[in-house]
C-alpha cells in the first residue's frame, strides 16, 4: 500500500453516508436516502456525486420514491450528461413501449407523463435518438395529461436536435394534435409549436397554420384553463389570415377573452385584435367598434395591484402610440393617484402627455399642475416637463401651458423652475417670436439655476435673445467668471451665445467674445470645446457676414414628438404585446442570450384584397436550397411594400430548357401583348413613351454569333423603361434561307425573370435584321445561379434551338418604389451588422455631385439625404430589387477627385458586386 | 453443525445478493435475465442503461442488475461494482471477432478492488448457434487460466433454448451458501 490511499476516497462525511444509505437494501431506508438527498439538492448542495446511486434506485414500484429520483435526474442530468444514459431504460419502460415485458408499461398515467417530462429534460445528444419512439407513443396516448407533456416535449427535443424532430415526423403529430378533444393539449401543442417556429434557423416557421387549425384553435379557445388560452391567443397572433372576413370573424371569436379575469388573457387577446385591425380596413364599423370594446379591459387593468399596473401601463404606452384612438376618451384613469408607487406614477404621466389633446389639455394642466407641488423630486420634474411637451405637442394650448409654467416659476422652487427653464428653452425653438416676453421672468431667477442643463437652456436662450435683453453682455460676463469650472455643456453654449451676442451687438462686445474665444482655445482641455472656439475665431476673422449667416442661421422648428418609438420598433413590440420586451420596449433580440435573430415579427401590410397579398407574398419568397436564402428572407423593413404589379402572364410552361420542351411554346403563337416587334431602334416611340433622360441601357452585345446560331445572330441588351425590364435583342439572318418558327425560353434564374409574352417574329428573310423588344416579368421560377445575374437563354427556330448566357445588367431590376425614409433608412442601416458592409472604390467619376445623384435617380437608385462632411459629398442612396431585397448605399463623393468610394449594406450582401457593377456603368455612362 | 447453521441461515436470511450480469453488447444479457425470472424467451431492444429484477433461486434471492453492453455505456460498469456478490459474464460464442474485445472488458475489472471478492460466473451464451466456440475455446480466448485467488466456473448456455443456465444458478447458489 503506497500513501495514495490517502487521497482515493473519501470514505466519511456526508456524501459518504448518504451513498451507503441509497445502495441499502431496505426500501424505506432507500427512500429515507432519496429524500435527504434531494432536501441537500434543494438547499445547494452539490450531490452530483451521487449521480449512480441515485439512478440505481429508480427501477421501483414505488410512486415516491420515482419522483423523488425524476427530480433528482432533471436536476443533476445537465451536469452529469453521461451518467444520465443510464436512465433511458427506465423511461422506456415506464412508457408503453416496452415490448421487453408486457405489463412494464405503467399503468399510471402520472407516472408515464413524469417519464416523459423527465426524459424531455436531458438534454444529451446521444440518447435522444432512444426518446423518438416512447414520445411517439406518448403523443398518442390515451390519457390527455400525458400527450399534452409528450407535446411540450417535443419542443425541448427541438431545441437539442431540430433535424430529429423534423425526421421523425414529430411536426405532423403536433399538427395533429391541435384538433385533440382535449383543449388543454391543443394548447400545449400551440405552445410547442409557437415555440418551435420561433427557434427555427431559417426564419420561416415551420408549421403554418391554416384556416382549419385556426378554428378548431378557437373552439379549444372557450375550454381551455387560463394560461392555455394565452397560448392559444398568442399563436394566433402570429396568424396572418386570408382575408377580412376570416380576420373578422377571428375578431369576434376573441373578443369575449377581453372579458377575462386573467391580465395576460386581456393583453394577448388586446393584442390579437389590434393586430387583426390592421389587416381589416381602417374606418369601418367593425374597426370602430372593436376600437370602442378595447378600452374598457384596458382600463380595467388598471385596477389591479401595483406591478400589474406598471406592466399594464408599458402595453398601453406602446398601444396608444399605435392607435391613439382607442383611449382617447380615458384620460382620466391615468391620472396619478397619491399613492401609486413611483414607476407607476411616471408611466401614466408619459401616457397623459401621449394622450394629451386640445379637448382635454385643460383637465391635463390642471393635473400637471398640481403634481408640480408634490414632494416627490423626481416626479415634480417629470411633471414639469410633461407640461413643457404637451406645449409642444398641442399647439393651441401652448399659452396655457406657458401661462403655468410661469405659475410654476413664481413658486421659486429650485428645481421646478430649473425644469421649466429647460422646457421653456423647448417652446422657444418650437414657436420662435411668440412667448420672448417671459424671457425677463426667466432672468430674474438666473442665481438659482445650478445644474447644467439648465444653465445651459438659460445661456442659450440669453444668446438667442440677446438683441431683447438689455443687459446680456453682464449676465454673460456673470457666467465667464467661472468659465473652468462650468460643465462642458454649458461652456460650450456660453461659446456660441457670447458669439451671437458679438454679431447681434458688435459694439461693446468685442472684448468678451475675445475673452472667451481664449479660454475656450487656449485654458480648455476639452477638445469638443476648442475646435468649436476656433471655428468661430476663423469665421469672425475671415468674414463676419458669412459668420452671421452661420451662427444666426435660421433654425428648423423642433418635432412634436422626439420620444416617439421608431415606427418600425413599435410594430415590432406591438406584436410582443404581453411579453418582457413589451415592457423593456426593446425587441427580444436585444435581451434574451442566445437567440437567433431568425424571426422578427412585424405587423401584416395593410392589404385591400386578398388578391394583392398573395403577389406581394409570392414576390417576396425565393425558394432555395441555399442557406443564404435566410438572410434573404430575414429582411426586414416592417411592412413589405407593395410590388409593382408585373403584368401577370405566366410563361406557358415551366418545362426546364434543357429538356427541349420549347415546342410546347409554338402550340399558341398567338399574341397576348406587351411585345411588339419593331424595325427600327427607335424603341421610346413605338412604346408611347416622353422621350426623357432614360435609364443607363448597356450597348448591345452579341450573344450567339452567326457561326453558332447556324447563320442566326442574336445582338442583346436589357433594358428598364417606365416599371418594365425589357430584352432589347437584334436578330439578324445571315444564312441563306428564310427562318421562321421563333421562340424564346430562359432558363429559371435567379430573380425569376421571365419572358412576360411569347416572341412574336414571323419570318426572318436572308440578309435581314429585326430589331425586337421582349417584355420581361419576374413571375418565374427562381433557382440561384452563379454568378446571380446569368441567365440562360433558349431561342428556337425552323432551324434549330440555340443556347446562350447573357448577363442580367443589376440595374434594370432595381423598382420605382426603392425610395426609403430617412428614419426608416437609418433604422434599417443601423440594424444591419457590419458584416454586411461591403466597400467599392469607384474611378474616373466625372461629374458633379448633383449630376450623379440625378443620373442614380433615373436607374433607380434613390438619394435619400445628402451631408457634406470635410469637403467630401456624402450621398445615402437606397434601391430595392425586384424581389424585394433592399440595399442601402453610402456614396463618398470630392470634388475634383475622380475616385469615389462606396459603402454598401444589405441583408443579403451576395448581391454588392453586382451593385457595384451597375454604380460603375452608370457612373460612367 | 456448519451445515446445520447455513441451513437456518438460507431460511431466515433475508439478504439479497446482489449479481451483474455484464458482457459486451448483444450477448444475451437481457435474454438471460429474463429467461431467469419469468422462465420464457421475450423479445429484447438493446439495453440503454439497466434493468434490475428479484430472482429467486432455491430459496436465495438475487437483486440481478443487467447493465447494457454498449461500448458508450460500459465505462459506467464501475458505477455498480460495490457490494457486488457475483459476476455473471455473458460471452457471445458465435462472435469470433469480438472475444477479444470482450477479454479486454474482463481482465481490467476482475482488477478492481470493489470486485476482489466477487464470484465469477462465465457463460459461454449461443451455444446453438453452429459453427460457435466451445467451451474449450472460449476458456482460453478470455484467458481465464491466469485466474488466481477467485471462485468462477464457465458454463455453456443458450438462453434462447434455455439450456444451461439451470447448472450455472445450481452452481452459482452453492458457491454463494458455501463463502458465508
Amino acid at each position: 500500500m503506497t500513501d495514495s490511499k490517502y487521497f482515493t476516497t473519501t470514505k466519511k462525511g456526508e456524501i459518504f453516508e448518504l451513498k451507503s444509505e441509497l445502495n441499502n437494501d431496505k426500501k424505506e431506508k432507500k427512500k429515507e436516502a432519496v429524500k435527504k438527498v434531494i432536501a441537500s439538492m434543494t438547499v445547494g448542495k452539490d450531490v452530483s456525486a451521487l449521480f449512480p446511486d441515485v439512478v440505481n434506485c429508480m427501477q421501483t414500484d414505488n410512486l415516491e420514491l420515482k419522483k423523488l429520483v425524476y427530480l433528482y435526474l432533471m436536476n443533476y442530468a445537465k451536469s452529469q450528461p453521461d451518467m444520465a444514459i443510464m436512465a433511458v431504460n427506465t423511461f422506456v419502460k415506464d412508457l408503453p413501449t416496452s415490448q421487453l415485458v408486457k405489463d412494464c408499461e405503467d399503468p399510471n398515467p402520472l407516472i408515464r407523463a413524469l417519464a416523459v417530462r423527465t426524459m424531455g429534460c436531458i438534454r444529451v445528444d446521444k440518447i435522444t435518438e432512444y426518446l423518438c419512439e416512447p414520445l411517439r407513443k406518448c403523443l398518442k396516448d390515451e390519457d390527455p395529461y400525458v400527450r399534452k407533456t409528450a407535446a411540450v416535449c417535443v419542443a425541448k427535443l427541438y431545441d437539442i436536435s431540430s433535424g430529429l424532430v423534423e425526421d421523425q415526423g414529430f411536426l405532423e403529430q403536433l399538427k395533429e394534435l391541435l384538433s385533440d378533444s382535449n383543449p388543454m393539449v391543443v394548447a400545449n401543442a400551440v405552445a410547442a409549436l409557437s415555440e418551435i417556429n420561433e427557434s427555427s434557423p431559417t426564419g420561416q416557421p415551420l408549421v403554418e397554420l391554416t384556416t382549419n387549425t385556426i378554428n378548431k384553435l378557437l373552439t379549444a379557445l372557450n375550454e381551455c384553463t387560463e394560461w392555455g388560452q394565452v397560448f392559444i391567443l398568442d399563436s394566433l397572433s402570429n396568424y396572418t389570415p386570408r382575408d377580412e372576413r376570416e380576420a373578422q370573424s377571428i375578431c369576434e371569436r376573441i373578443t369575449p377573452r377581453l372579458a377575462h379575469a386573467n391580465a395576460a388573457v386581456v393583453l394577448s387577446a388586446v393584442k390579437v385584435l389590434i393586430k387583426m385591425m390592421e389587416i381589416l380596413a381602417g374606418d369601418t364599423e367593425f374597426c370602430n367598434t372593436l376600437s370602442k370594446k378595447l378600452a374598457p379591459p384596458l382600463v380595467t387593468l388598471l385596477s389591479s395591484e401595483p406591478e400589474v399596473q406598471y406592466v399594464a401601463l408599458r402595453n398601453i404606452n406602446l398601444i396608444v402610440q399605435k392607435k391613439p384612438d382607442i383611449l382617447k376618451h380615458e384620460m382620466k384613469v391615468f391620472f396619478v393617484k397619491y399613492n401609486d408607487p413611483i414607476y407607476v406614477k411616471l408611466e401614466k404621466l408619459d401616457i397623459m402627455i401621449r394622450l394629451a389633446s386640445q379637448v382635454n389639455i385643460a383637465q391635463v394642466l390642471s393635473e400637471l399642475k398640481e403634481y408640480a407641488t408634490e414632494v416627490d423630486v423626481d416626479f415634480v420634474r417629470k411633471a414639469v416637463r410633461a407640461i413643457g411637451r404637451c406645449a409642444i405637442k398641442v399647439e393651441p394650448s401652448a399659452e396655457r401651458c406657458v401661462a403655468t409654467l410661469l405659475d410654476l416659476i413664481q413658486t421659486k422652487v429650485n428645481y421646478v423652475v430649473q425644469e421649466a427653464i429647460v422646457v421653456i428653452k423647448d417652446i422657444f425653438r418650437k414657436y420662435p417670436n411668440k412667448y420672448e416676453s417671459i424671457i425677463s421672468t426667466l432672468c430674474e431667477n438666473l442665481d438659482t439655476l445650478d445644474e447644467p442643463e439648465a444653465r445651459a437652456s438659460m445661456v442659450w436662450i440669453i444668446g438667442e435673445y440677446a438683441e431683447r435683453i438689455d443687459n446680456a453682455d453682464e449676465l454673460l460676463d456673470s457666467f465667464l467668471e467661472g468659465f473652468a469650472d462650468e460643465n462642458a455643456q454649458v461652456q460650450l453654449q456660453l461659446l456660441t451665445a457670447v458669439v451671437k451676442l458679438f454679431l447681434k451687438r458688435p459694439q461693446h462686445t468685442q472684448g468678451l467674445v475675445q475673452h472667451v474665444l481664449s479660454l475656450a482655445t487656449q485654458d480648455s482641455d476639452n477638445p469638443d470645446l476648442r475646435d468649436r472656439g476656433f471655428i468661430y475665431w476663423r469665421l469672425l476673422s475671415t468674414d463676419p457676414a458669412a459668420a452671421k449667416e452661420v451662427v444666426l442661421a435660421h433654425k428648423p422648428l423642433i418635432s412634436e414628438e422626439t420620444d416617439l418609438l421608431e415606427p418600425t420598433l413599435l410594430d415590432e413590440l406591438i406584436c410582443h404585446i404581453s411579453s418582457l420586451a413589451s415592457v423593456y420596449h426593446k425587441p427580444p433580440t436585444a435581451f434574451v442570450e442566445g437567440r437567433s435573430a431568425g424571426i422578427r415579427k412585424s405587423l401584416p401590410a395593410r392589404q385591400g384584397s386578398a388578391d394583392d397579398a398573395t403577389t406581394t407574398q409570392e414576390a417576396t419568397v425565393i425558394p432555395n436550397q441555399e442557406s443564404l436564402i435566410g438572410d434573404l428572407l430575414s429582411m426586414d423593413l416592417g411592412a413589405p411594400a407593395p410590388v409593382v404589379p408585373a403584368p401577370a402572364v405566366q410563361p406557358a410552361s415551366n418545362v426546364d430548357l434543357l429538356g427541349g420542351g420549347l415546342d410546347v411554346l409554338l402550340g399558341g403563337p398567338d399574341l397576348t401583348g406587351g411585345a411588339t416587334p419593331s424595325t427600327t431602334g427607335l424603341l421610346g416611340d413605338i412604346f408611347g413613351i416622353p422621350s426623357t433622360p432614360a435609364m443607363y441601357t448597356p450597348p448591345k452585345a452579341c450573344w450567339l454569333p452567326a457561326e453558332k446560331g447556324k447563320g442566326l445572330e442574336v445582338y442583346g441588351t436589357f433594358s428598364r423603361k417606365a416599371g418594365q425590364m425589357y430584352m432589347d435583342m437584334t436578330f439578324t439572318n445571315k444564312a441563306m434561307q428564310a427562318m421562321t418558327g421563333f421562340a424564346i425560353q430562359f432558363n429559371k434564374n435567379s430573380f425569376g425573370i421571365a419572358p412576360a409574352s411569347p416572341l412574336s417574329i414571323p419570318q426572318l428573310q436572308p440578309g435581314q435584321s429585326l430589331e425586337y423588344s421582349l417584355a420581361l416579368s419576374t413571375t418565374g421560377p427562381v433557382q440561384r445561379m452563379e454568378p446571380l445575374t446569368t441567365l440562360q437563354v433558349a431561342v428556337k427556330n425552323n432551324v434549330d434551338v440555340f443556347y446562350y448566357a447573357c448577363q442580367i445588367p443589376m440595374q434594370i431590376i432595381f423598382t420605382e418604389d426603392g425610395t426609403l425614409d430617412k428614419r426608416v433608412f437609418l433604422t434599417t442601416w443601423r440594424d444591419i451588422p457590419s458584416a454586411n458592409e461591403v466597400q467599392y472604390t469607384i474611378n474616373d467619376v466625372k461629374g458633379t455631385t448633383d449630376s450623379i445623384s440625378n443620373k442614380m435617380t433615373l436607374n433607380n437608385i434613390f438619394t435619400i439625404a445628402k451631408r457634406n462632411v470635410e469637403g467630401q459629398d456624402m450621398l445615402y442612396q437606397s434601391l430595392k430589387l425586384t424581389n424585394n431585397i433592399w440595399v442601402l448605399l453610402e456614396l463618398k463623393l470630392q470634388p475634383g477627385v475622380s475616385t469615389a468610394t462606396l459603402s454598401l449594406k444589405s441583408r443579403s450582401v451576395e448581391v454588392a458586386p453586382y451593385v457595384f457593377q451597375a454604380y460603375d456603368s452608370i457612373v460612367k455612362s | 453443525m456448519g451445515v446445520l447453521f447455513s441451513y437456518f441461515k438460507s431460511l431466515i436470511g433475508t439478504r439479497e445478493m446482489r449479481i451483474l450480469i455484464l458482457g459486451l453488447d448483444g450477448a444475451g444479457k437481457t435474454t438471460i435475465l429474463y429467461r431467469l425470472q419469468v422462465g420464457e424467451v421475450v423479445t429484447t431492444i438493446p439495453t440503454i442503461g439497466f434493468n434490475v429484477e428479484q430472482v429467486t433461486y432455491k430459496n436465495l434471492k438475487f437483486q440481478v442488475w443487467d447493465l447494457g453492453g454498449q461500448t458508450s455505456i460500459r465505462p459506467y460498469w464501475r458505477c455498480y461494482y460495490s457490494n457486488t456478490d457475483a459476476i455473471i459474464y455473458v460471452v457471445d460464442s458465435a462472435d469470433k471477432e469480438r472475444i477479444g474485445i470482450s477479454k479486454d472488458e474482463l481482465v481490467p475489472m476482475l482488477r478492481e478492488e470493489e470486485l476482489a471478492d466477487a464470484i465469477l460466473v462465465v457463460l459461454a451464451n449461443k451455444q446453438d448457434i453452429p459453427g460457435c466456440m466451445s467451451l474449450k475455446e472460449v476458456h482460453q480466448a478470455l484467458g481465464l487460466d491466469a485466474l488466481k485467488n477467485r471462485t468462477f466456473q464457465i458454463f455453456k448456455t443458450s438462453a434462447i433454448k434455455g439450456e444451461g443456465l439451470d447448472n450455472a444458478m445450481e452452481w452459482l447458489a452453492n458457491a454463494l451458501k458455501n463463502r458465508k
